[in-house]
C-alpha cells in the first residue's frame, strides 16, 4: 500500500473544515483566532502534498508566503483583541458589537 | 514497506483528534495546547513528504512563535474559561451545517478530481531542499520577498499601535 | 527518503514515553502524606496571597510580537544563506544581497518605531 496524493487532500480538508467550524461555533475571539490558524495550515498542507508530488517547488514557496501573513494576522488580531478587552472587559464576540448603532 | 503508510495514518489520526480537541476545550489554554499538538502532527507529515524545510519552519513559526503569541494573551487578559455552548441557538445549527457542507464539498472534489499516486514522493526530497527554495525564493520571488517584509511591517506597526495603553 | 525520519520519530515517541512513565511512576510508587500546610502552594515560605494568575503588562505581548516578525525574517534568511555559494558560482550574489539588504531594513524600520513608540522600555 503506498500513501496517495488523495489521503493528503482528504486530511487537509478534514482539518480546514473543523477550522471552519471552529470559526463558526466558536465564541472566545481568541479560539476563534486560533482556528484560522487551523485553517491556514490546512491549506499549506494542500500546498505542500501538491508541490512535492509534481516535484515543483513553488507550491512551498507560497507556504513562505502563507506563513508571514499567518505570523502578520496573529500579531494585528490579537492586538485587535487586547484593544477590544480594555473597553469592553470581555473577549466573547458575541458582546463585541462596535459597529452596532 | 508499510512504514509510510502507519506513519501517514498515525499522524493524521492524532491531528485531527487534537484539532477537534481544540475546538471542545472549554478553556483557550487547553485549545492553545491542542493546537500545538496538531501542529506538530502536520510538521510530521511535512517530513513523511520528505519537504524537511517546511517541516522545520512549522514547528519553529507556528508551534515556537505564534502559539507563544497566543499563549501571551491568554495569559495577558487572564480570561476565565467562557460558557461553551451551553445554549443550543439556530446560529450555531447554523454553523455546524455549514461546516459539514464545506467538508463534503471539498471530499468530493478531491475524491472525484485527482488520481494522482505519490510516485513522486521518493524521489523528490531535492524539491524541499532550503537550497532549492533559496534559489527560487531570491530570483523570481525576490519581489514578492520584498511585499512579504512590508506587510510585516505594516502588521508590527499596526500591533504595537493597537495595543499601547494610549490608543483611545 | 523518508525512511531517514524514522529514527527521529522513534526518538520523540520514546522520549515522550519515558517522560510520562517517570512521571506517573513517581506518582504510584512514591508514598504521599499530604497534610494541609504540605499542599500550599510554595511562595518563598510567605503565606500565598492572591490568585496565581495575575494580568501580565501588555509590554509582553509587544516584545512576542516583535520576536515574531523577526523569527518570520530569519525564516526568509535561512535558504538565503544556504544557497548564497550558488548565487555567487551563478554571478548573481550582488543582486540578492541587495534584496536581502532591502528586506531587512524594511523589517528594520518596523523595530525603530517601536522602539520609538516606547513599547521595549520596561520602567513606566
Amino acid at each position: 500500500m503506498e500513501v496517495a496524493l488523495n489521503w493528503y487532500l482528504g486530511l487537509s480538508a478534514i482539518l480546514f473544515s473543523i477550522g471552519t467550524l471552529g470559526v463558526l461555533l466558536k465564541r472566545n475571539a481568541i479560539v476563534l483566532l486560533m482556528s484560522v490558524e487551523l485553517m491556514l495550515n490546512a491549506v499549506n498542507l494542500t500546498l505542500v502534498a501538491l508541490s512535492q508530488s509534481m516535484g515543483d517547488a513553488d507550491g512551498q514557496l507560497l507556504v513562505f508566503f502563507t506563513i508571514a501573513v499567518a505570523a502578520a494576522e496573529a500579531a494585528v488580531g490579537l492586538a485587535i483583541v487586547i484593544a477590544i478587552f480594555r473597553r469592553k472587559l470581555t473577549v466573547d464576540i458575541t458582546e463585541i458589537n462596535l459597529f452596532k448603532f | 514497506m508499510a512504514a509510510a503508510p502507519f506513519m501517514f495514518f498515525l499522524l493524521a489520526t492524532v491531528s485531527v483528534v487534537a484539532a477537534i480537541g481544540m475546538l471542545v476545550a472549554r478553556s483557550p489554554v487547553y485549545s492553545a495546547l491542542w493546537l500545538v499538538l496538531n501542529l506538530f502532527c502536520v510538521a510530521g507529515l511535512y517530513l513523511t513528504m520528505n519537504a524537511t524545510f517546511i517541516g522545520v519552519i512549522q514547528i519553529l513559526v507556528y508551534a515556537g512563535a505564534i502559539m507563544v503569541l497566543f499563549l501571551f494573551v491568554i495569559m495577558l487578559l487572564n480570561l476565565d474559561a467562557l460558557p461553551q455552548l451551553e445554549e443550543i441557538d439556530w446560529g450555531m445549527v447554523a454553523g455546524f451545517v455549514l461546516g459539514v457542507v464545506v467538508l463534503s464539498q471539498l471530499l468530493y472534489v478531491i475524491a472525484s478530481g485527482f488520481d494522482l499516486p505519490m510516485e513522486a514522493m521518493g524521489a523528490s526530497a531535492e524539491t524541499g531542499s532550503a537550497e532549492s527554495l533559496g534559489i527560487a525564493l531570491y530570483t523570481r520571488y525576490a519581489l514578492h520577498v520584498e511585499v512579504a517584509a512590508v506587510l510585516l511591517l505594516a502588521a508590527t506597526v499596526g500591533a504595537v499601535m493597537l495595543a499601547q495603553k494610549r490608543f483611545e | 527518503m523518508f525512511g531517514d525520519f524514522i529514527p527521529l520519530f522513534i526518538m520523540i515517541a520514546l522520549a515522550t514515553g519515558l517522560a510520562l512513565t517517570l512521571l506517573k511512576a513517581a506518582e504510584i510508587i512514591g508514598p504521599k502524606r499530604p497534610n494541609r500546610i504540605k499542599r500550599t502552594p510554595y511562595e518563598s515560605g510567605m503565606d500565598p496571597i492572591g490568585s496565581a494568575r495575575e494580568r501580565y503588562s501588555v509590554k509582553f505581548y509587544l516584545v512576542a510580537m516583535i520576536f515574531i516578525v523577526f523569527d518570520v525574517e530569519v525564516v526568509f534568511m535561512y535558504p538565503w544563506a544556504v544557497s548564497f555559494h550558488d548565487f555567487i558560482e551563478g554571478g548573481a550574489a550582488f543582486g540578492v544581497m541587495v534584496v536581502v539588504t532591502i528586506f531587512t531594513v524594511i523589517l528594520l524600520i518596523g523595530l525603530v518605531y517601536d522602539i520609538k513608540k516606547g513599547g521595549l522600555d520596561f520602567e513606566q
